[in-house]
C-alpha cells in the first residue's frame, strides 16, 4: 500500500515536471522522467551503467538501474509482475523466459514504439540470430545486449606437447582428458566443467546431452530425459570430471571454473564464448595465447538439436510500465552499436550483439583469438539449447539434481535420469 | 529465584493487578491476532495452485498440496536433514560453549578482550560468514586443505563431497554459534552465588564433584533456553546454506527451509513453497514446545 501511494506520488511528481519540461525543450519530451530499470549482473551492464550520465545529458530521463545477480533477477522481477505494480519499466533476462513472460502478459510488444523513436534502433545491425529469437509470431518484444554461445577450449600448447588433436567428438574429449591428466603427473587437471548443482551444471551439461542426440523435451511436450542418449551423455560427462577433473568439481559455478582454466590449472574447459575474453585479458589470465577455440563436440550424426547454446540477454519493456516511450529510449540507447563499440574499453565484453561492433577493429584487437569459433558457435547455436517453457527453471533444477547426483556417485545415471525425468512431467503437466 | 507468584504478591490484588492487564492485554491482542491473520492466510494460499507464471489463474484444489508434500521424497529427505543439522548444531554448540564457559570462568589478565573476541563471530553477518567459509574451504586454494597438507593429509573435497558438505557447513555454523553459548553461560556462572560451591569444597568435595552436583544444576535453565534459541536458529538457518552450497552437491546439503525456498524463487510454485513453510513452523512449533516442557516444567530440582 505504501509502496503504491509512494509510486503514484513519484509518478505524479515526475508527469508534472515532464510537462513543465516539455515547455522549455522540446528536443528532451522526457525530461525528470524516472526509470526503473532491472539488469544483470555482467560486464554488458557494468558498460552501460558507466555511459548512463551521457543518456541522462541527452534526454534528461533518470535513470534508476537496480543490478542483481542473473540467478536471482527472474524471481525479483516475477515477484513484481505478478503484483502489477509497474515497479519496473525496462528488465532483462534471458530468452528462455519470454514464452511464460508473454503467456502471462507481464511483457509489451515494442514495434509501435520502435516506428515512433527509431533513431536508436538499427534493426539491420543486430546479429540476425539474436534479434529473431525476440521476434514471436512476427511481434518484436526484446532488444538483445548480449548473446553467447558455447565452445570447447584448450591448451594449444599442452595439445602440442602431447601430441593430441583438438577433439572432435567426446570420446576424443575423454581420451585428451585422460592423456593431459596422466602426462603431466596430475599437475594439470584434463578438464574442468561447471559441477555445481543447477542451471550451472545443466547450462554445459546440456551440451553433452545434445550432442549425444538427446533433447529435454519431446516435440509433443513431454520430458525426454529418461533416454539411453541421454543416459550416455550424462554418465560421459560426469565420469570424464569424476577422474580427469579438478578437486571440488562438484560445487563449481561459471566463476571457480573460469578462473582454474585461467590460471593454467586444467587442459581443457567447456562454456560460454565470453569466457574467452577472460583468457585473452592478460592483467587476469596467465594463459593468453596458449587457448585454441573449437565448436562443442558431438557424438553422433543423427542429432535433434545443435551441442552449442544461444543464450540471448535482451531488455524488455513492463507492461505495467507507466513510462513506455522513456523506456524505449533507453532500452534502444543502451543497445545501439555506440554505446556497444564504447563498452569495450570499459569491461570484458565479447557478447556484443552490434554486427558493427562485433566486425570493429577494437574487436578484433581484443578478441581475434577467437572471434572465429565464436561466430561458428553462434551460427551453429541452438535456441532450444535449455528449454524455453514455462516451467523451464523447474525443468533445469531437476535436470541439474540429476547431473549432481552422478557426479557426486550418489546415483546412476540412468536412476538420477529417471527421477528428473518423472519431476519434469509432473511439472510440465500442472 | 523469584517468580511470578511473589511478584503478583508484591503487587497486591484488585485495583493494582486489573491496571496492569491494560499494559499488557492491547499488545497481546496485537501480536495474537497478527499471527492469527498471517497463519489463515497462509493456510489459505496454501489451499491453492499459485504460480507466479500463471497469473489470475489459480483455483482451489484443496489439501492437494499437503498430500503431494506427504509423498514427496525430496521433501522428506529434506526434513531429515534439518532434523540433524538442528540437533548437531545444538547439542555441539551448547556442549563446546560450555566447557569453553567453565575455563574462562576466573578473573584472568586480558578477560575483557577474550570477550570482545568472542563477540566478533555473532556480529558478522552470515553472509559474509558463509563466504569467508567457502574461500577457506575451497578445495585447491584454501587454508583449511593447506593446513591439511601441512601435517600430509590429503586434498579434502569440503564442499563438493556429499557426505562432507553438510558436516563443513555445520561446522561455519558452529563457528558462529559458540561464542553466543559462551557469553550467555558466562554470565550466569557471574550471577552465581559462590557460597554453595565453597561450602562443598569445605566439606571436602572434589572439584569435578563440585562442577557435576552444584555447578551445572544450577546452570541448567539457563542452558535449556541457550539451547532453545539455538535450535530454533538452526531451524531457520538459511543464508550460510545459500551462500555455501545453495543445497548442492546431489541435494546433500537442502534442508526444509531451502527446499521451500527453491520452489518458490526457482520453480515459482508459491502454494507448494507455503505448504513447506506451514509444516515446517508446525512441526518446529511442536518440537520446541516439547523441549520447553522438559526445560521448564520438570521438576524443579536445580533450584537453589
Amino acid at each position: 500500500m505504501k509502496r503504491r501511494h509512494f509510486i503514484a506520488f513519484a509518478l505524479a511528481l515526475s508527469s508534472s515536471v515532464a510537462a513543465s519540461a516539455f515547455a522549455q525543450d522540446a528536443d528532451q519530451p522526457y525530461k525528470g522522467t524516472r526509470l526503473a530499470v532491472l539488469m544483470e549482473g555482467h560486464p554488458t551492464t557494468d558498460g552501460i551503467q558507466a555511459l548512463l550520465p551521457e543518456f541522462t545529458a541527452a534526454t534528461g530521463i533518470e535513470v534508476e538501474l537496480e543490478v542483481v545477480p542473473e540467478s536471482d533477477i527472474t524471481a525479483k522481477m516475477l515477484l513484481e509482475f505478478s503484483s502489477g505494480s509497474g515497479r519496473y519499466d525496462v528488465v532483462q533476462n534471458n530468452i528462455i523466459y519470454i514464452p511464460g513472460f508473454l503467456k502471462a502478459g507481464y511483457i509489451a510488444p515494442l514495434d509501435e514504439l520502435a516506428g515512433k523513436f527509431p533513431a536508436d534502433y538499427d534493426k539491420a545491425d543486430f546479429v540476425p540470430g539474436y534479434l529473431n529469437t525476440n521476434i514471436v509470431d512476427g511481434k518484436l518484444y526484446g532488444l538483445p545486449v548480449y548473446g553467447e554461445s558455447t565452445f570447447l577450449m584448450y591448451r594449444k600448447d599442452l595439445f602440442e606437447e602431447y601430441g593430441i588433436a583438438p577433439p572432435k567428438s567426446f570420446g576424443e574429449v575423454t581420451a585428451a582428458a585422460k592423456t593431459i591428466k596422466e602426462k603431466s603427473n596430475g599437475a594439470v587437471a584434463g578438464i574442468t566443467m561447471r559441477g555445481a548443482q543447477g542451471i550451472q551444471n545443466v547450462y554445459v551439461w546440456a551440451g553433452w546431452l545434445w550432442g549425444y542426440g538427446g533433447e529435454f523435451i519431446t516435440a509433443d511436450g513431454k520430458s525426454a530425459l529418461g533416454t539411453d542418449e541421454a543416459a550416455a551423455s550424462l554418465d560421459a560427462f560426469a565420469s570424464v570430471l569424476r577422474d580427469y577433473g579438478p578437486v571440488g568439481v562438484a560445487n563449481f559455478g561459471w566463476e571457480e571454473n573460469r578462473v582454474l582454466f585461467q590460471q593454467g590449472k586444467a587442459g581443457m574447459t567447456m562454456d560460454a564464448t565470453v569466457n574467452g575474453a577472460f583468457n585473452e585479458d592478460p592483467s587476469i589470465s596467465s594463459v593468453v595465447g596458449k587457448v585454441g577455440y573449437v565448436p562443442v563436440p558431438v557424438e553422433t550424426d543423427t542429432l535433434k538439436g545443435g551441442s552449442s547454446s544461444l543464450a540471448v540477454h535482451s531488455l524488455y519493456i513492463s507492461e505495467a510500465s507507466q513510462n513506455k516511450e522513456a523506456a524505449w529510449l533507453f532500452a534502444s540507447w543502451a543497445t545501439a552499436k555506440e554505446q556497444q563499440i564504447k563498452s569495450f574499453a570499459l569491461a570484458p565484453n565479447s557478447g556484443v550483439t552490434s554486427l558493427a561492433a562485433l566486425n570493429s577493429e577494437e574487436f578484433a584487437k581484443r578478441y581475434g583469438a577467437f572471434k572465429d569459433a565464436m561466430l561458428a558457435s553462434i551460427n551453429a547455436g541452438n535456441p532450444q539449447y535449455l528449454p524455453t517453457v514455462e516451467a523451464a527453471n523447474e525443468v533445469i533444477n531437476n535436470a541439474g539434481i540429476a547431473v549432481s547426483k552422478v557426479l557426486a556417485g550418489t546415483a546412476s545415471a540412468k536412476d538420477a535420469l529417471a527421477e528428473a525425468n518423472a519431476a519434469n512431467d509432473a511439472a510440465l503437466s500442472r | 529465584m523469584p517468580g511470578s507468584p511473589g511478584m503478583a504478591g508484591l503487587a497486591g490484588s484488585g485495583a493494582m493487578k486489573d491496571a496492569t492487564t491494560y499494559f499488557y492485554r492491547p499488545i497481546v491482542l496485537l501480536f495474537g491476532s497478527v499471527s492469527v491473520i498471517l497463519t489463515v492466510y497462509v493456510l489459505w494460499l496454501t489451499l491453492h495452485n499459485i504460480s507466479l507464471l500463471r497469473p489470475g489463474q489459480e483455483s482451489f484444489i484443496g489439501f492437494d498440496n499437503y498430500v503431494r508434500l506427504l509423498f514427496d521424497g525430496r521433501a522428506i529427505n529434506a526434513l531429515g536433514r534439518t532434523v540433524l543439522f538442528t540437533v548437531a548444531a545444538t547439542v555441539i554448540e551448547v556442549a563446546l560453549g560450555l566447557a569453553i564457559s567453565l575455563l574462562v570462568d576466573r578473573e584472568f589478565l586480558g578477560k575483557r578482550i577474550v570477550r570482545g573476541i568472542l563477540l566478533v563471530p555473532i556480529v558478522m553477518t552470515p553472509v559474509v560468514v558463509g563466504l569467508t567459509w567457502r574461500f577457506l574451504l575451497d578445495p585447491s586454494n584454501g587454508m583449511m586443505n593447506y593446513l591439511l597438507s601441512t601435517i600430509g593429509l590429503g586434498p579434502v573435497d569440503w564442499l563438493g563431497n556429499p557426505n562432507v558438505a553438510l558436516f563443513s557447513l555445520l561446522m561455519a555454523d558452529i563457528w558462529q554459534w559458540t561464542p553466543f553459548v559462551v557469553l550467555l553461560t558466562m554470565a550466569s556462572l557471574e550471577s552465581l552465588p559462590g557460597d554453595p560451591q565453597n561450602a562443598a569444597r569445605v566439606d571436602g568435595a572434589r572439584e569435578w564433584q563440585v562442577l557435576w552436583f552444584i555447578t551445572l544444576p544450577a546452570l541448567k535453565r539457563a542452558l535449556m533456553v541457550v539451547a532453545l534459541i539455538r535450535a530454533i536458529d538452526a531451524v531457520k538457518a538459511f543464508d550460510i546454506f545459500y551462500i555455501m552450497t545453495r543445497g548442492g552437491p546431489a541435494l546433500s546439503t537442502e534442508t526444509l527451509n531451502l527446499y521451500g525456498y527453491i520452489s518458490a524463487f526457482t520453480n515459482f510454485d508459491i502454494s507448494y513453497s507455503l505448504t513447506i513453510a506451514l509444516v515446517l513452523t508446525i512441526l518446529t512449533n511442536v518440537a520446541l514446545l516439547l523441549l520447553y516442557n522438559l526445560a521448564f516444567k520438570a521438576p524443579k530440582q536445580g533450584e537453589t
